[in-house]
């Protein structure tokens, strides 16, 4: 008999749950709350069997559009054939993690807000934009040896004694 | 042969998973949990309280409980060790105890909330089914009620703390079929011995059953009721007295107790990071110089 397309088929070991990590699921899963806008990324729970994605998803950040009792409405970038769609899925909240992506971020968001408001008090223009690392400068070599290290010619027969 | 088969082998204990810890000590049952603190993700940070009720062997813990990934927040509890201060010294475990229980802590909570004028719930006990009726400014404060690992058979105290909780003013969905008193046949609460439950009656009765035919095992199981004084008759009366208290002064008393004094160590203090990166240091430093010292007795 031929393989079959399932929705869940090829997952054996997409969905399967981690060595030691069977059985039941911590209960932050279910106490985190979620709002729109937010990014999560979407892991399938096997232990979970409603409101499973389907295996495409597993893997992917999406921004969160919905959220319903038990659910949370997902946005996802698929690329079919030669674009790519935003996909709308829905998904249980066991099958999502909040997303770090946007964490630094925000954090450098924060920093930069402190930053300005402490140049501000004292009159001067900062910038607060990322440089990329430019190249490194030049540096003195200090008390530094000179060896000249050149090839000895080679000896048969010393060297045939040797090893022979 | 069998003595040497029955080892456990380190595979077996490399592929061991242990359960979660609470329910390694048979302390939580994680398949109730999961659906008690369950919020709507549409409600967002909306709490969702729970009545938890807990038996020891001489106490009753009632808790309103909110979950939070940090650890739960209890945001009101009553014990019914703090009876005495309202009256009953005796029978602190038993059905008319975790009634008292209960009342007390719905009312220590609907004032701390100051919810208590607008929602008296069931000032008579009548053991019949009481729910809460909303007032026109704020609804009920809604509760679910956590019994725990206990059996929930007719008649257990737990219910006994949850009709006390609904007289005291609390929304909590339930159904009387557990309460003391219901007839399986009949399918319907006798509200009569419901209230001789609440009222201790089922004791009294006990106590007057004793008195005329064991008098002698009424005295060692019964000491400290006649040591207090407290006869058959006097039974529902005190309880009555107990209820009037706790309406009139649910706040709990803050005790003071003093520092605790300080202990003998015994053992090696854990020393902190830094202090343990300091102590490398000086080793480092010691064994330099030690090692200069040599280098330049040597030369």
């Amino acid at each position: 008999m031929p393989a079959g397309h399932g929705v869940r088929s090829r997952t054996r070991d997409l969905f399967a749950r981690p060595f030691r990590k069977k059985g039941y699921i911590p209960l932050t899963t279910y106490l985190r709350t979620y709002k729109v806008g937010e990014h999560v990324d979407i892991k399938v729970n096997g232990a979970v069997h409603k409101g499973m994605p389907h295996k495409f998803y597993h893997g992917r950040t999406g921004k969160v559009w919905n959220v319903t009792k038990r659910a949370i409405g997902v946005e996802v970038n698929k690329q079919v054939g030669n674009r790519i769609i935003r996909k709308r899925i829905h998904v249980r909240v066991e099958h999502v993690q909040p997303s770090r992506c946007t964490e630094e971020f925000r954090q450098r968001k924060i920093k930069n807000d402190q930053l300005k408001a402490e140049a501000k008090a004292c009159g001067e223009i900062i910038s607060t934009k990322r440089q990329p690392e430019g190249p490194k400068p030049g540096f003195m070599v200090e008390a530094a040896t000179l060896e000249t290290v050149t090839p000895i010619p080679y000896d048969v027969v010393n060297d045939l004694k040797g090893g022979y | 042969m069998a003595f040497v088969k029955a080892q456990k082998s380190k595979a077996y204990f490399k592929r061991f998973q242990v359960k979660f810890k609470r329910r390694r000590a048979g302390k939580t049952d994680y398949r109730a949990r999961i659906r008690l603190i369950n919020q709507d993700k549409n409600k967002y940070n909306t709490p969702k309280y729970r009545f938890v009720v807990r038996f020891t062997n001489k106490d009753i813990t009632a808790q309103i409980v909110s979950a939070s990934i940090a650890g739960d927040i209890v945001m009101a509890a009553a014990y019914a060790h703090e009876l005495p201060r309202y009256g009953l010294e005796v029978g602190l475990t038993n059905y008319a105890a975790a009634y008292c229980t209960g009342l007390l802590l719905a009312r220590r909570v609907l004032k701390m909330l100051e919810m208590d004028e607008e929602y008296q719930g069931n000032v008579e006990a009548t053991g019949e089914d009481f729910s809460v009726e909303p007032a026109e400014s704020r609804r009920p404060f809604r509760a679910l009620l956590d019994v725990g690992l206990l059996r929930t058979t007719t008649g257990n105290r737990v219910f006994g703390a949850l009709k006390g909780a609904l007289d005291g003013g609390l929304d909590i969905p339930h159904s009387e079929k557990r309460f003391a008193g219901f007839k399986k046949d009949d399918k319907q609460l006798d509200a009569e011995v419901h209230r001789k439950y609440i009222f201790g009656g089922h004791v009294a009765s006990y106590m007057r059953a004793l008195l005329e035919d064991e008098p002698e095992k009424y005295q060692s199981h019964f000491s400290e009721y006649i040591k207090k004084g407290i006869e058959a008759d006097d039974v529902e009366e005190m309880y009555k007295k107990v209820h009037a208290a706790i309406r009139a002064d649910p706040m709990p008393v803050k005790s003071t107790k003093e520092p605790p004094k300080e202990h003998k160590r015994y053992n090696l203090k854990k020393l902190t990071y830094e202090e343990r990166k300091a102590k490398l240091v000086e080793r480092l430093n010691a064994l330099n110089s030690a090692a200069g010292d040599d280098e330049e007795d040597d030369d």
